[in-house]
């Protein structure tokens, strides 16, 4: 057993290189060695119940893999971006900061009391205004009360819903007014948004 | 449903009873309600010493903007610098540093072309030359001028384009001719809105939208004595406001319509008159 160990071992060294499966073979605990006599795969085993248990097994396989798929699929869909709230890259660009010319003291001055000023004559206006609103819906209400003293059922023509008047449209004022038998030329885009499906 | 079934019928016998005017504040509930007005439009059209009128505030809303006070004028230079101090540089404004880099480097004694990335042998265009160009097509649109200066008279409603304008017209209301908003009597059988609708009718090509059917404002006068013998004290008569669709109107009678600024009403209505328009009509 020493004098046939001692040449296996000669064996296996010189031709280590090349024979990696067959010292691989040798030391899966099916094969004792390579000179014993080659027998087929050990049939100690129980047979396999191909009828019974497997579609069971099969059918287990497969559910679980639904299952699986299932909670991949309940994952929310991605929110579609908001492009207002992404600063572009361009506005961290250090190249684009602009030189700004020191602020003189006169200057810091002069805008601090025109901010001042600004504020006060937008509250004087906002008060007119209202005050404004105010008198003219005070007029209509007393003009409806003097028509249900006259008449309930103008009264109530008159307070009833207008269906004519929605969707009103207007042409608001421009800085200069529109050119009569004007012909505006052809105005040609390419619409480059972002459309995005969830 | 006993219990508030007696509290209605009280006012309705008030009602049969007593004038045509009310007092009581009633609830809207809806069994009581046609009665109800059965029995009042009865009695208006009976017992009410007043004549009812549908008149119509036309409004030639603004067709510019308004221009600005010194302060507002201060005010906008003010927050354009602001702004522009605030700013990071555009694209174009880097394209025209660029090219005045270039500019400069080319004037230098040692420049050699080749050092230049992606100059290649296209003719460039620079930032520069594509401002003169946007500025040139610029100067070719001729906008209509802002201001028609003082040869429009009251009569057209193209003369202050930054102010509402609303129209009046001379109508005879007894004996005299006055300076009224444009008012029509009411008929039996129709809504006060459609008076006023009747009354834009008598000026031609007149297209408005009438604001709503609330009347926006009201004013009640008494005829002169002579007149009051057909049972009639005085009128009372609803404005409606109306908006002014389209601005084309061809102007018929000149003495007879005026288009009228708010400050510039008191030329024309009687105070009393005046008093009561002067609250709806809204100088923006």
């Amino acid at each position: 057993a020493g004098i046939v160990c001692r040449t296996l071992s000669r064996v296996v060294s010189s031709q280590t290189s090349c024979c990696s499966s067959v010292v691989s073979v040798r030391h899966s605990h099916w094969f004792t060695s390579i000179l014993s006599p080659k027998t087929s795969v050990p049939l100690r085993a129980e047979p396999k119940k191909k009828k019974k248990v497997d579609p069971r097994r099969e059918q287990m396989m497969k559910e679980r893999l639904k299952k699986k798929l299932k909670k991949l699929e309940r994952v929310p869909p991605e929110l579609i971006p908001i492009e207002d709230f992404i600063t572009t890259a361009k506005c961290f660009d250090e190249t684009r900061v602009r030189e700004v010319p020191k602020l003189s003291f006169e200057e810091t001055e002069r805008r601090a009391l025109l901010l001042k000023h600004w504020s006060r004559y937008k509250f004087s206006q906002h008060q007119a205004e209202m005050a404004e609103i105010k008198e003219a819906l005070e007029a209509q209400r007393q003009a409806l009360e003097e028509l249900k003293i006259e008449s309930e059922d103008l009264y109530k023509a008159a307070i009833g819903p207008d269906t004519d008047l929605f969707p009103f449209q207007h042409q608001g004022p421009c800085y200069t007014p529109p050119i009569p038998n004007y012909e505006a030329p052809d105005g040609k885009y390419n619409d480059i948004t972002r459309v995005y499906t969830q | 449903m006993a219990a508030p079934f007696r509290c209605i019928y009280r006012p309705l016998w008030r009602v049969i009873t007593g004038s045509g005017r009310l007092t009581v504040g009633m609830r809207n509930i809806s069994f009581t309600e046609n009665h109800f007005s059965a029995t009042n439009h009865k009695t208006a059209s009976v017992g009410s010493p007043w004549t009812l009128h549908g008149a119509v505030c036309l409004q030639r809303l603004p067709v510019i903007s308004q221009d600005r006070n010194p302060i507002e004028e201060e005010f906008s230079g003010l927050m354009q610098q602001m702004e522009l101090e605030r700013s990071l540089l555009s694209d174009h404004e880097l394209r025209l540093l660029e090219d005045a880099a270039r500019m400069s480097r080319k004037q230098e004694e040692d420049y050699d072309s080749d050092e230049e990335e992606d100059y290649g042998d296209k003719e460039i265009v620079t930032a520069q030359d594509l401002e003169d160009a946007w500025e040139q097509k610029l100067k070719q649109f001729h906008p209509a001028q802002r201001s028609n200066g003082d040869k429009l008279d009251v009569s057209s409603s193209e003369r202050c384009l930054a102010d509402s304008l609303v129209l009046l017209i001379k109508q005879d209301v007894g004996s005299q001719k006055v300076w009224l908003l444009p008012q029509v009597q009411w008929k039996a059988g129709e809504t006060l809105r459609q008076t006023a609708e009747r009354a834009l009718a008598h000026l031609p090509d007149v297209k408005a939208t009438f604001l709503g059917n609330a009347p926006c404002g009201f004013y009640k006068y008494k005829y002169p004595k002579d007149i009051q013998k057909e049972g009639s004290v005085g009128a009372k008569v609803f404005f409606f406001k109306a908006v002014m669709c389209s601005p084309n109107h061809l102007p018929l009678e000149k003495n007879s319509f005026a288009w009228v600024k708010k400050d510039e009403l008191k030329d024309f209505l009687t105070p009393e008159y005046l008093k009561q328009v002067n609250r709806f009509i809204m100088s923006l």
